[in-house]
């Protein structure tokens, strides 16, 4: 596909199978990059250019609202799509991270199924 | 609101969807306290209109097995991505009991996971809450998941 998405979530554990879940659904990336908290993406995208990002909400730091807020405010970054994967799909916050701009969203737990109904509109 | 079948259908569904294990859930335990022995346990806080805790304890070798499904690697003892797995574990099944608990999960915000392990460790209530523990069996052996909450009046 020759695209690159990067993934923020502080669970390693979920990072891990966010990546299995991509590859299941028939994504191929050329680069899968990683960042556990808003903080650490908002620092990697200062060097990297990605076409994709799905981020959790919830997390220490700098989580995925605040994330969304920052990414707005610099041009540089701003258009990447964002797909929230979170616990709170379904919840009030999940209306918040669209209002800042996050094109979707997929509940844990997850199928491969999902991602690929989610992010296929997109890519 | 019947929390023990909630309970039930969260843990199941993750266990289906993600961790490609079966889990079926017992009876009720009537624990106060418990004690747990070589286990691993993933706590996740709740704060807002509902206050408490949910919880889910494993067993070592359950924990490693619930690993292993759900990376899709062998597992062989307790490390970082047995505890890591464990309270993104709890942390999934917060997500579905704030949902249960409340209104699209209005006015309940969900703690970052922590995790505890150890030889041995009780866990108390603190306060006056409903404490909910419901346990599950699997291939691998049981676990329990726990729910405290206390009510704000």
């Amino acid at each position: 596909m020759g695209t690159k998405v990067l993934i923020i979530d502080d669970s390693n554990t979920m990072r891990k199978i966010v990546q299995r879940s991509l590859r299941q659904a028939g994504f191929e990336f050329e680069k899968i990059l990683e960042a556990g908290d808003g903080q650490e993406a908002l620092d990697l995208l200062g060097s990297e250019s990605v076409d994709l990002i799905l981020s959790d909400i919830n997390m220490p730091n700098m989580d995925g609202l605040e994330f969304l807020r920052q990414k707005s405010q610099n041009d540089d970054i701003k258009d990447i799509p964002v797909v929230m994967i979170t616990t709170e799909a379904g919840t009030d916050i999940i209306g918040e991270a669209k209002s800042l701009g996050a094109r979707g969203s997929i509940k844990k737990p997850f199928t491969p199924d999902q991602v690929n109904d989610v992010l296929g509109e997109l890519l | 609101m019947d929390l023990p079948k909630k309970i039930a259908e969260a843990t199941q569904e993750i266990f289906e969807t993600m961790i490609m294990m079966e889990a079926t859930a017992g009876e009720l335990s009537p624990e106060t306290a418990k004690t747990f022995h070589c286990t691993v346990s993933g706590m996740v806080g709740l704060a807002g209109t509902f206050k408490g805790m949910l919880a889910i304890h494993t067993p070592n070798q359950v924990a490693m097995a619930i690993t292993s499904n759900f990376l899709g690697m062998d597992v062989d003892e307790v490390n970082e991505d047995v505890t890591d797995a464990i309270g993104e574990l709890a942390n999934m099944l917060a997500g579905s009991i704030k949902l249960a608990l409340s209104d699209k999960g209005r006015d309940i915000t969900l703690s970052i996971p922590s995790t505890i392990s150890g030889e041995e460790y009780t866990i108390s209530c603190v306060a006056e809450t409903d404490r909910v523990i419901v346990p599950f069996a699997t291939e691998a052996g049981n676990f329990c998941v726990e729910l405290q909450v206390e009510k704000e009046n």
